[in-house]
């Protein structure tokens, strides 16, 4: 026999934690000026300042954005049993990010903090609840796919529209580099103001578990195993519209994360989907953390864009998951 | 301890697909719930299984089953879908495990109980060397004896099942008719079972099984011993079949013989003159 399965998974979640403890030490120590990468802190007093102000803010986001993407995403592709769902697929994000442009838009963005965040979550509540309202009821994987495409399109079609009518270049600008994903300059009443939404949305997905393990066997079974896979639909869906709402709130649209990192870990954990979770989370955050350590240590010039990164890493790795034959799962 | 069922409906659009079924049944009985394809079988399971919308009550020791706390009703009620989807490929132990979700909390490790409960169905389904295999590598009849081990790791007093022996060769439908048989008698622990499977194959039925519901147009249209529901009018009228039936070693033998096309049953396929 092989080591009981918790042992396994408790082996691999002190790796992960320990792998994050590392990335987020980089991190802290990682800067960035004009002339490239910085190491260290410079003075004592500046040091301090640097390091609350600027890479405890940064390091903190990394860890809790890279976290929400990759429970996320392991939530979603347990829930519609596949291994090609993602938040960003289904329009979480792109709606999230609508929702951002449009108080961008109107200008509300600096009136109040709170209002940026609050427009992301609606906007991504909003468009996973139109997922739902389009697919939820036939609930196959192509259905909900193909509503996910019809959403994000039409965000992505109306944040065009914003763009187009953007009261100046400036503020156009302003709008397209937030949405490519970053999470330099950000401070921590960012942390402040995503972290609940976000505890919020991890405890619904945490609480969804057991009723995706029962949803490997289909929605019959999980029904006569005393789950009710409506329940659990829901707090996987909202769950994901608030923490990936709060993620794209305060560092913009960062892809492919909840993809691949459930993907990787999925062997680990035996394909069992409650125990996916976890691991998920800490490996997403490890991911975004490395990098954006990557990001700073990049030679002098303009910074990239985490969610470019992101997406020049994850495209091609989601292109070879789709070509790949699927192995033995649906037997 | 009877799982009485009232005055079951149930409506597809405007079709009614089981028409007011009552029966009662108890522990210690193995039924067969037989008929022509689309009598309203699985639906009449799947009602009495709680996953379907419909009319009448279905009750479990004279309590409404729609009553019944969820896990509760989970530990009283076991289903086993025809030919359910497995959506990950879990090792076939694990696989069985999720069968005690029920009857644990939350983030709760399995219990000595679940451990002995998984083991003891994979035994009795004769899957236990397929514990540490991943269900995608398994073919169709380890899969079915893994899904069935799933379904009796439950270990709940009642336990439906459609079509378990659809896809498996001979030996193996008759070694889950014994698993059936040995499951409504109880173990040391637990006192006798109910069992309820959708079968196709008439002869298992009869001999297996201690009675027969035999279903046509959604409705119950006999029930009782095997040997009664099962006689050659029935079958003549229902399945529209002549059977042969015959006895070997004090044991009932069906085997359907020959189609029977009268005008009455099907006035629009072509009539053939009975020989």
């Amino acid at each position: 026999m092989q080591a009981a399965p918790p042992q396994r998974d408790l082996a691999l979640i002190a790796g992960l934690g320990a792998l994050l403890c590392l990335a987020a030490t980089a991190s802290l120590f990682v800067g960035r000026g004009g002339d490239g990468p910085t190491f260290g802190f410079g003075g004592p007093e500046i040091g301090a300042m640097i390091f609350a102000e600027i890479r405890l803010p940064r390091t903190l986001l990394a860890l809790l954005v890279g976290g929400t993407l990759g429970l996320c995403g392991a939530a979603l592709q347990g829930l519609l049993r596949n291994p090609l769902a993602e938040p960003g697929l289904l329009g979480a994000a792109s709606g999230g990010a609508l929702g951002a442009v449009v108080v961008f838009y109107f200008g509300l963005a600096t009136a109040t903090s709170v209002l940026l965040p609050a427009g992301a979550v609606l906007g991504s509540v909003l468009a996973l609840a139109a997922l739902y309202g389009l697919a939820g009821r036939r609930g196959d994987f192509l259905t909900i796919v193909l509503a996910g495409i019809a959403i994000n399109a039409l965000a992505a079609a109306l944040t065009s529209l914003a763009l187009n009518f953007a009261p100046s270049p400036y503020a156009a600008l302003e709008i397209l580099f937030w949405m490519l994903g970053s999470l330099a300059d950000r401070s921590l009443t960012h942390v402040y103001l995503a972290l609940p939404l976000m505890v919020m949305g991890w405890l619904l997905v945490a609480v969804s578990g057991r009723g995706l393990d029962a949803l490997t066997l289909g929605e019959d079974t999980a029904k006569s195993l005393g789950f009710d896979p409506r329940r659990t639909q829901w707090l996987v869906i909202g769950g994901t519209a608030l923490a990936v709402g709060a993620a794209v709130a305060v560092t913009g649209v960062v892809g492919f994360v909840g993809l691949v990192v459930p993907h990787l870990l999925r062997r680990a954990v035996g394909h069992h989907p409650s125990r996916l979770l976890l691991p998920s989370f800490l490996g997403g955050a490890v991911l975004v953390t490395l990098a954006d350590c990557a990001i700073r240590l990049m030679p002098p010039g303009p910074e990239l864009k985490l969610g470019v990164v992101t997406a020049l890493l994850g495209a091609p790795f989601f292109l070879h998951l789709v070509m790949r034959p699927q192995q033995g799962g649906a037997a | 301890m009877t799982l009485a069922a009232d005055a079951i409906e149930v409506r597809y659009d405007t079709r009614l697909a089981v028409r007011a079924s009552s029966f009662v049944l108890a522990p210690g009985e193995l039924v067969a719930l037989v008929g022509p394809n689309g009598a309203g079988k699985s639906t009449l399971l799947r009602a009495l299984a709680g996953l379907l919308d419909h009319g009448g009550t279905v009750a479990w020791c004279g309590q409404a089953l729609a009553r019944l706390d969820r896990r509760e009703r989970a530990r009283t009620i076991a289903y086993l879908p025809q030919n359910p989807p497995v959506h990950w490929p879990l090792l076939a132990r694990e696989l069985v495990d999720l069968a005690r979700l029920p009857h644990r909390a939350y983030g709760a490790r399995p219990s000595a109980a679940d451990t002995d409960a998984v083991t003891a169905a994979m035994r009795e389904t004769d899957s236990l060397e397929l514990a540490t295999r991943g269900v995608g590598r398994l073919s169709a009849g380890e899969r079915a004896r893994v899904l069935l081990a799933r379904a009796l790791a439950v270990q709940a007093p009642v336990l439906l099942v459609d079509e378990p022996i659809a896809m498996l060769d001979p030996y193996h439908q008759l070694d889950v008719m014994n698993v059936l048989r040995a499951y409504v008698g109880g173990d040391g622990e637990n006192g006798p079972r109910l069992v309820v499977a959708v079968l196709h194959d008439l002869g298992l039925a009869a001999r297996f099984c201690t009675r027969a519901l035999l279903m046509n147009d959604g409705a119950i249209v006999q029930d009782g011993p095997p040997q009664i529901a099962l006689g050659a009018t029935a079958i003549r009228d229902h399945y529209r079949v002549e059977p042969l039936i015959s006895n070997h070693a004090g044991e009932p033998v069906i085997v359907p013989w020959r189609r029977l096309d009268s005008e009455s049953r099907c006035p629009a396929a072509a009539v053939r003159p009975l020989d």
